[in-house]
C-alpha cells in the first residue's frame, strides 16, 4: 500500500493506558492477542492521523473490519445475549479498537469507533519537517504560558481535562518522534525548559506513556 | 450431513407442525379469554419513579446482589457480564442514574427515585441469579441496534447477530431503489426488531407486515411499533407464517425471516436463559432444525413478486448449505443470486436471494 510510507507507526498498545482498559479487559476475557500490523518509517510527507480523523464516522468505518469475538459455539438462538462486542480492525494501519460494555452492538461499534479515533491520534504520526516546522495553534494552547513562542491570542493554557487537548497533544507527540524522543530539543522548540515539558508531559497519562514508550524503544530513560 | 426432508411440505400451508405442535399455553396468559386484546408489559425504564430508597439501602441491596452465590451449573453466567447487567439495572431502574455516583462509599440518607421498589430489586436478581431469568425480561427489554424494544416472557429475546438484517436490507435497498416502495414482510416477528430496523430504512412510502402465531409476540411487536411512531409503516397480523398473508401473494418486495432453526433434540442442553424461559415456539426447528426454514423457502417462490429479495436466519453452516442446494434443485428456477452471509463471529448465519 502506497500510503503506508507516509505513517510512523508506534507498534505496541499500552496495556495500562487509561483509553485502552477497554480493550485489554477483552484481551484478556477472550484471549485475544491485540498486535497491530505496522508499516516502514519514512517521514516524506505531512500527511497521517490527522488525515484518519478528519474523515467522517461513515468514511472511517469504511476503512475498516469489522467483528465480533469468535467465540465456541454455535450463537444465535442458542445464546442469550451472546458478546454484543466489536472489534473493528483498521485496514490501513492495522489498528485494532473494541468495545465491550454497551449493550448493543449498534452501540459498541460507536464506541469502538471513538476509541479507534483515539488510537489514531495515538498511534500514527504524522511526519514533521524540522527545519521548516512552525507549531500548529493547537499545540500552543496546550503550553504553560511561561512558553517564549507562545502568543498571547493563544488564551488561556488548555488542560488535559478539555477534549481540545487530544489535538494539541497529536501535534506533540508528532514534534517530540521527529526529535526522536529527545524531551530538551523538543523543549528549545517549544520555548519551555526541559523541566517544563517534561511536566507538561506527565500531565496526562496517555501523553506520559505514548512518550516513554518511544523513548524506550529509543534507549532512553522514561519520564517519571 | 444429512437431512431429512418432511415429505409433508405441500400440506404445510394449512397446518405447519411446527406451530401445531409446539404451541403450548404460556400459563400467565392462557387464562385471559383470547379475545381480549392482551396488555403488554411496560419496560423498567420507562416506568415512572414512584418508588423511593435511601442510598444506603441502594448501596446494601448493590453489595448483597454483587455478592449473591451463583448456583453451580455447568453453564454458569458470565461474571464480567454480570457485572455489567447490575450496572444495567441501576441505570433502568433510577430515575436519574448520576445520582449514585459511588456505589459502595459511606452511608447516606438521600432519597433516591426509583422506577421500582428495592424489594423488588432483591426479588428480580434472585430471579437472574437463581433461575436463570434472562437480564432482558427482568428489565423488559433489550437494546438492539439503536433501538430500545419491549419485550417480557413468552417473547424470543433479539439477538445481536440478527441486527445484521437492517444493513442487510440497508444494501439492497440503496441498489435497487424500487423495493423501497414496495410491501415488506417479517414472519415471526417476535418483538417486531427485524421489522421495525426495516421499516426505518424503508422511509415513510414503505410498507411491512408483521406477523406472528404467538398472542404475546403481537402484542409486543404492536406496542414497539407505536413506541417508534410507525404504525403508520407497520402492520402486525396474527398467524402461522404466510397464513396472515394470502392477500398479498405474489406481491412482496422482501420477505424477512429468524424463523425458530434449533434442532429439537438440543433444546434441552441450551443455556438455562434460553432452554428455560424463552419460548420453545421461537426456538425449536424440528428434527432437524429445518422445517421452518423449508417452509419459508417453499412459500418465499409464490408470496415474492418477480425480483423479490429474501433474508433467512439459520442455525449456521449446515443450515445455510442445505438450504442453497435446496433452492438450486428441488426448487429449481425461482430464484437466482443465492448467497450465504455470515455474521459478525464468523458464523454462516443468513441465506439471501432473489425471486425471478
Amino acid at each position: 500500500m502506497a500510503a503506508q510510507s507516509l505513517w510512523r507507526l508506534f507498534l505496541r498498545v499500552p496495556s495500562s493506558s487509561p483509553s485502552l482498559t477497554a480493550v485489554a479487559t477483552a484481551r484478556r476475557k477472550f484471549g485475544m492477542s491485540c498486535r497491530m500490523s505496522f508499516s516502514s518509517e519514512n517521514s516524506s510527507s505531512g500527511s497521517g492521523s490527522r488525515e484518519f480523523l478528519g474523515l467522517s464516522d461513515e468514511q472511517l468505518m469504511k476503512q475498516c473490519e469489522m467483528s465480533t469475538f469468535k467465540s465456541s459455539g454455535p450463537g444465535g438462538q442458542h445464546r442469550n445475549k451472546r458478546e454484543s462486542a466489536v472489534r473493528l480492525k483498521h485496514l490501513p494501519t492495522g489498528i485494532i479498537a473494541q468495545a465491550v460494555e454497551d449493550r448493543s452492538q449498534h452501540k459498541n461499534r460507536a464506541s469502538a469507533l471513538a476509541r479507534l479515533r483515539t488510537l489514531l491520534a495515538l498511534k500514527v504520526r504524522n511526519s514533521i519537517d524540522l527545519d521548516t516546522y512552525s507549531p500548529p495553534l493547537e499545540l500552543l494552547q496546550i503550553l504553560p504560558a511561561k512558553s517564549t513562542i507562545r502568543t498571547s491570542d493563544c488564551g488561556p493554557q488548555i488542560g488535559p481535562n478539555n477534549p481540545k487537548f487530544a489535538l494539541g497533544m497529536l501535534a506533540l507527540l508528532d514534534l517530540i518522534f521527529a526529535v526522536e524522543g529527545s524531551i530538551s530539543d523538543a523543549a528549545k522548540l517549544m520555548g519551555l525548559s526541559t523541566g517544563a515539558l517534561s511536566r507538561l508531559v506527565l500531565s496526562d497519562d496517555s501523553l506520559r506513556m505514548a512518550v516513554n514508550e518511544l523513548r524506550t524503544s529509543k534507549g532512553l530513560k522514561p519520564l517519571k | 450431513m444429512k437431512l431429512s426432508i418432511p415429505r409433508a411440505c405441500g400440506s404445510w400451508s394449512k397446518s405447519p407442525p411446527v406451530s401445531t405442535t409446539l404451541h403450548k399455553p404460556i400459563s400467565f396468559y392462557s387464562s385471559i379469554p383470547s379475545s381480549s386484546p392482551l396488555k403488554p408489559q411496560v419496560p423498567l425504564f420507562l416506568r415512572p419513579p414512584i418508588h423511593s430508597a435511601t442510598l444506603s439501602d441502594l448501596q446494601k441491596w448493590h453489595h448483597w446482589a454483587k455478592t449473591l452465590p451463583v448456583p453451580h451449573s455447568d453453564d454458569p453466567p458470565d461474571p464480567t457480564l454480570l457485572r455489567r447487567e447490575l450496572k444495567w439495572l441501576l441505570e433502568d431502574a433510577l430515575e436519574v442514574h448520576s445520582s449514585v455516583p459511588q456505589m459502595g462509599s459511606h452511608s447516606d440518607d438521600r432519597p433516591i427515585k426509583l422506577r421500582t421498589s428495592l424489594e423488588q430489586l432483591y426479588s428480580v436478581w434472585r430471579q437472574r441469579i437463581e433461575e436463570r431469568r434472562p437480564f432482558q425480561y427482568v428489565v423488559g427489554c433489550e437494546h438492539w441496534r439503536d433501538l430500545v424494544l419491549s419485550v417480557q416472557d413468552g417473547v424470543l429475546i433479539p439477538r445481536p447477530e440478527t441486527e445484521v438484517f437492517v444493513d442487510l436490507v440497508g444494501d439492497v435497498v440503496t441498489q435497487n431503489g424500487d423495493l423501497t416502495q414496495g410491501l415488506w414482510a417479517d414472519l415471526g416477528t417476535g418483538s417486531g426488531a427485524i421489522a421495525i430496523g426495516i421499516g426505518r430504512i424503508l422511509g415513510p412510502r414503505g410498507r411491512v407486515i408483521a406477523t406472528d402465531l404467538s398472542p404475546v409476540a403481537v402484542s409486543v411487536a404492536s406496542f414497539n411499533v407505536q413506541r417508534y411512531s410507525l404504525q403508520d409503516i407497520i402492520e402486525i397480523r396474527q398467524g402461522s407464517w404466510f397464513e396472515p398473508l394470502k392477500d398479498v401473494e405474489g406481491k412482496l418486495s422482501g420477505l424477512v425471516s429468524n424463523p425458530p432453526y434449533i434442532p429439537s433434540d438440543h433444546i434441552s442442553g441450551l443455556q438455562p436463559e434460553v432452554g428455560w424461559h424463552e419460548p420453545r415456539l421461537a426456538l425449536d426447528g424440528g428434527v432437524d432444525g429445518i422445517d421452518a426454514l423449508l417452509h419459508l423457502c417453499n412459500g418465499a417462490a409464490s408470496m415474492l413478486k418477480p425480483g423479490g429479495f429474501f433474508i433467512f436466519e439459520t442455525n449456521g453452516e449446515k443450515q445455510c448449505k442445505f438450504l442453497v442446494d435446496y433452492m438450486e434443485n428441488e426448487s429449481k428456477g425461482n430464484f437466482y443470486d443465492v448467497k450465504i452471509v455470515p455474521d459478525f463471529a464468523g458464523i454462516q448465519r443468513f441465506v439471501t436471494g432473489f425471486h425471478h
